[in-house]
């Protein structure tokens, strides 16, 4: 009835449309998504237009548009894509440019962050979609840990060196080591120098990724020669797997960032290396007992980037409304307003706002993260790589495969993937 | 010989209620998660707070639980209801009247053994060219084709047996093939279409992949919906325990239903 | 006479047997007919285009996919153990259940309730419970000395804990099923049995077993094809991992289909698993129907 009612009433008005516009938009359930949901009622008071706002499970939002995008029409005027399915969604041509819509209206697009553009804006120079929220990788730890002057005295006793935020791999690595401890004296370690995410696919294979790029490892070269087999990157499998097994809790090989996030939120770790969005769930109290005791930092060389962008498939029933709800989600005022709310900003605008800064003091440290960090190869088949990668790894941390034979079988695989798709 | 009497009657109570216990314990434990947050949830060892009921409030207020909830209630008891007596026919015809042969059989059931991922896109070709996506019949018609075969299987094995004589006996006296069936046939294998029909509806009540691919924001059933719940900052593992234990709640309105058919199958005849 | 009785009899069963089949054709053959029909074809999400055949090309890469063998392999175990203990178990409560009238819908309702929670969703409570360090299970272990145990970080432990897993959650579909094909068996037997003496297990095995037979097949039979076509518990719990330990077929195929796009070798790959599991079923069938 109230449908009916509003689309009376824009008829009346003159806009010729026989109902009610109504957009459908598909999105996987994170954070930021509740804050757009929360936000819509000012864009559907600014443009008549309906939303209808559908939130699915992020790990089975793929299986879902696959088949919404390989058909000619589709109920989905707007989407949200995962970085690691671009390459894929591109390749298929699922997607509209917006370039023309862009210069058409003039909207910046130079306000985001040049590895957001790359990760989840541009393809071949084509503007696939517009960055969404990022997900970059950090390094969390206990900071009051660090600060403690009895520990920083322990420390330098141990090591020779002062204990600090870690600025190299080897004393991040030596802080893992030196916090790992059994405080009860029941012969058993209860506190825990770091908590590794060691659930195939992707959790292992984003996380170790961190590992890789520490260790001044790649995954390929300029010309996308895979470079998987090489001493660095067996060492971050070394890394890996010594951090899970000797400094990490029990069953983190099988632990994906639920499991893991909630050991450090217990208090039970020293250190997570995660994605940054767990920084604000850390001052959450209904989910964590080191409110106040958690603070984010880049990974030693840089992290892993990652991010979701906003698109309008080709399958979209009405484009212009999508882009006119891309615009609104993606203005200045509104992205400072998800800000505001917790969401993960990816404009630079943003970041520099005094007062998304002063709600959000580590929001520098959040900037710094985006601009060192590495992207994961994105390519037509990135997410057969994860798969690849995950069991690879996976296998060495369960001590069935060597890391020599499992970046051996990774690369190998890599190779063949990349190949597959015409970049070697 | 009193003591073997004694231990008769309560062996099965002992059997039943270690099993009961085995089933329920976890369930507890999901309700004492449900009643606190997520903090207290992993606190090892455990801590006691104060009950709260906000999860039950907020899987209502901010999730749309009482959508899910009754999309799933309508997909689930539509498809039951047409699967029922369109497999009970057929199973009367496969058991009674070897209708097709094993071969027939065979294939009905066939068309389960393939791994319902392959067909996801064929599926949503089909339905997106009937104009069906979004809409509950989409979500029925897709689940009749899994409740069909099962049903159908299921049933076969309680039309076969002594029910032939009496069922010859009823044509003596004149009854058409048709009012044997439904005057004979069904009623004795009622203990059987009792369960089947109950596991269909639990079939379709819990079905993921055709929900996720057919269904819309209009339309999305439960397990669709509650798996959102599966975050990308991680599991809301509390408002899950609550909505989790609230999906329990069609077994108590088929209570009073179940007593009643319970009491009717051992009045068909059992052990003692 | 006897001809046309038995040919009316013929055709009140095919008209019976008719609007199920008629239902069942207008929604499930045209996907199983795209699918042997894919299968033939390098069919990709990329390109989803009937364009280049590649004949049997599909079927011979899965006999030299190393995973997919592995994967069938783990899917036989777990098929195999999910069976036998949900049958032993399930058979044994429906008997306890079928000698009770006291209470007996109170534990028919308490079974039922895992059976009405989805399988993600067991899954996820049931990480919850499992969690080595914060989870419950561990916890109550060690109040008794035992443990800790790591119940999906190690390979071997890793599949007995999603057989477990599933067995809470599934057993009680036998137990539905048993219970009722006991509720519908016939009291005469049993008396006859009772006049020449027998006790209850001579009962159990020389009555109840036989005039259960058709039951149980059917039991068996239903279980092994939702048994084999498992993937959402692993999906939530083990990811197929580690390692490869829990890397059901189901979900391997799943792999191929939506993250590698190739929806021609998943295909392909499920006709294969259809023809493993149709002979076994149809030897199953015979075998078991040739006993009674």
């Amino acid at each position: 009835m109230r449908k009916l009612l509003l689309g009376t009433t824009i008829l009346g008005l003159g806009f010729g449309a026989a109902e009610a516009q109504t957009l459908n938009i598909l999105m996987e359930s994170v954070p930021d998504t509740r804050f757009v949901e929360e936000l819509l009622p000012e864009f559907e008071a600014a443009t008549g237009i309906d939303v209808e706002l559908e939130v699915v499970n992020y790990a089975e939002m793929h299986t879902k548009l696959v088949p919404q995008l390989v058909s000619p029409t589709g109920s989905y005027d707007v989407i949200v894509v995962d970085f690691y399915w671009v390459g894929e969604f591109a390749k298929a041509g699922w997607l509209q440019p917006l370039d023309e819509r862009i210069a058409a209206d003039g909207f910046d697009t130079s306000v985001y962050f040049d590895s957001l553009q790359d990760l989840v804006g541009q393809v071949d120079g084509e503007q696939l979609m517009l960055p969404f929220y990022n997900y970059a990788m950090g390094l969390t730890y206990r900071h009051d840990l660090l600060e403690d002057p009895a520990e920083q005295a322990a420390f330098k006793e141990k090591y020779g060196i002062e204990l600090r935020v870690p600025e190299t791999w080897d004393e991040y690595l030596q802080q893992v080591e030196f916090f790992t401890r059994d405080t009860d004296g029941d012969g058993k370690n209860d506190f825990f120098g770091v908590v590794n995410q060691g659930l195939r696919p992707d959790p292992i294979a984003m996380e170790w990724s961190n590992y890789l790029f520490a260790n001044g490892g790649r995954f390929h070269d300029e010309s996308w020669q895979p470079m998987l087999d090489s001493p660095e990157a067996v060492k971050a499998v070394e890394d890996y797997k010594r951090n899970l097994e000797e400094f990490g809790p029990l069953g983190a090989a099988s632990f994906g960032f639920d499991e893991a996030f909630n050991v450090a939120a217990q208090g039970k770790a020293y250190s997570y290396l995660t994605y940054n969005m767990f920084r604000t769930a850390y001052d959450d109290p209904s989910q964590s007992a080191v409110v106040d005791k958690m603070e984010i930092v880049a990974v030693p060389n840089g992290g892993l980037n990652g991010a979701w962008g906003w698109a309008i498939p080709n399958s979209s029933p009405d484009p212009d409304a999508a882009w006119t709800f891309l615009k609104w989600v993606e203005s200045p005022e509104i992205a400072k307003k998800r800000a505001m709310l917790g969401g993960s900003p990816t404009r630079k605008d943003v970041f520099a706002d005094e007062e998304v800064l002063a709600k959000y003091p580590y929001y520098p440290a959040l900037e710094n993260l985006l601009a060192t960090s590495h992207n994961f190869p994105v390519f037509t088949y990135t997410p057969q790589f994860v798969e690849v990668l995950g069991r690879e790894l996976s296998l060495a941390v369960t001590g069935e495969k060597t890391a020599e034979e499992a970046m051996q079988t990774a690369n190998a695989e890599l190779e063949a993937l990349l190949k597959q798709d015409g970049k070697l | 010989m009193l003591v073997r009497r004694a231990a008769a009657t309560i062996l099965p109570h002992v059997v039943l209620v270690v099993f009961s216990a085995a089933i329920l314990l976890p369930l507890l434990w999901v309700l004492r998660v449900s009643l606190t947050d997520k903090l207290t949830a992993y606190r090892i060892p455990p801590e006691w707070t104060e009950p709260r009921l906000d999860n039950y409030i907020e899987i209502f207020t901010a999730y749309r639980f009482a959508d899910w909830f009754s999309n799933s209630l309508i997909v689930a008891l539509a498809s039951t209801l047409l699967a029922l007596p369109l497999a009970v026919a057929m199973a009367y015809a496969f058991a009674r009247h070897d209708t097709g042969g094993a071969p027939l059989r065979l294939g009905v059931l066939a068309s389960q053994m393939l791994p319902p991922i392959v067909l996801v896109v064929p599926l949503f070709a089909l339905f997106l060219g009937a104009g069906l996506l979004n809409t509950y019949a989409a979500l029925v018609i897709a689940h009749l084709t899994f409740n069909i075969p099962f049903l159908a299987w299921m049933l076969v094995a309680f039309f076969e047996g002594e029910v032939r004589q009496l069922e010859e006996a009823a044509r003596i006296e004149g009854a058409t093939r048709f009012q044997a069936f439904i005057r004979v046939s069904v009623p004795l294998a009622a203990p059987g279409i009792m369960a089947a029909g109950l596991l269909g509806f639990i079939l379709s009540w819990n079905e993921f992949l055709l929900a996720l691919i057919l269904s819309g924001r209009a339309t999305q059933t439960l397990p669709v919906g509650l798996s959102s719940l599966e975050t990308h900052r991680g599991v809301e593992i509390a408002l899950l325990a609550a909505a989790a234990l609230l999906a329990i709640l069609p077994v108590f309105v088929l209570l009073p239903f179940l007593r009643k058919y319970l009491i009717k199958g051992l009045s068909l005849g059992a052990l003692k | 006479m006897a001809a046309t009785l038995a040919a009316r009899d013929r055709r009140f069963g095919q008209l019976m047997a008719a609007p199920g089949l008629a239902a069942l054709l207008l929604v499930i053959v045209f996907p199983i007919l795209f699918t042997l029909y894919t299968s033939a074809f390098d069919f990709t999400l990329i390109n989803p285009r009937h364009d280049t055949f590649v004949g049997f090309a599909h079927y011979a890469r899965a006999f030299g996919l190393a995973e997919f063998g592995n994967a069938l392999l783990v899917t036989l175990w777990f098929v195999v153990a999910v069976v036998v203990l949900e049958f032993a178990v399930g058979f044994l409560v429906a008997l306890m259940l079928n000698a009770v009238e006291r209470g007996k819908a109170v534990y028919y309702a308490i079974l039922l309730c895992p059976l009405l929670i989805n399988p993600v969703v067991v899954g996820l409570i049931w990480r919850m419970f499992l969690h080595p360090e914060l989870g419950i299970a561990n916890y109550v272990l060690g109040l008794v000395g035992l443990g800790p145990v790591n119940w999906l970080g190690d390979p071997r432990n890793a599949f007995w804990t999603l057989v477990v897993v599933d067995i809470w959650h599934q057993v009680s579909f036998m137990i539905v099923l048993l219970l009722a094909g006991l509720a519908s068996l016939p009291k005469e037997p049993y008396e006859a049995a009772r006049m020449e003496g027998a006790g209850t297990l001579a009962c159990f095995w020389h009555v109840t077993l036989p005039l259960m037979r058709p039951v149980i097949l059917v039991t068996l039979l239903i279980r092994l094809i939702f048994a084999v076509r498992t993937y959402d518990l692993v999906y939530i719990m083990t990811r197929g991992g580690p390692g490869q330990a829990t890397d059901l077929v189901s979900y391997f195929i799943y792999r191929q289909a939506f993250v590698g796009l190739n929806i021609g070798q998943a295909s392909a790959l499920a006709v294969l698993l259809l023809l493993i599991v149709l002979v076994l079923t149809a030897w199953l069938y015979r075998h078991m129907r040739s006993l009674v």
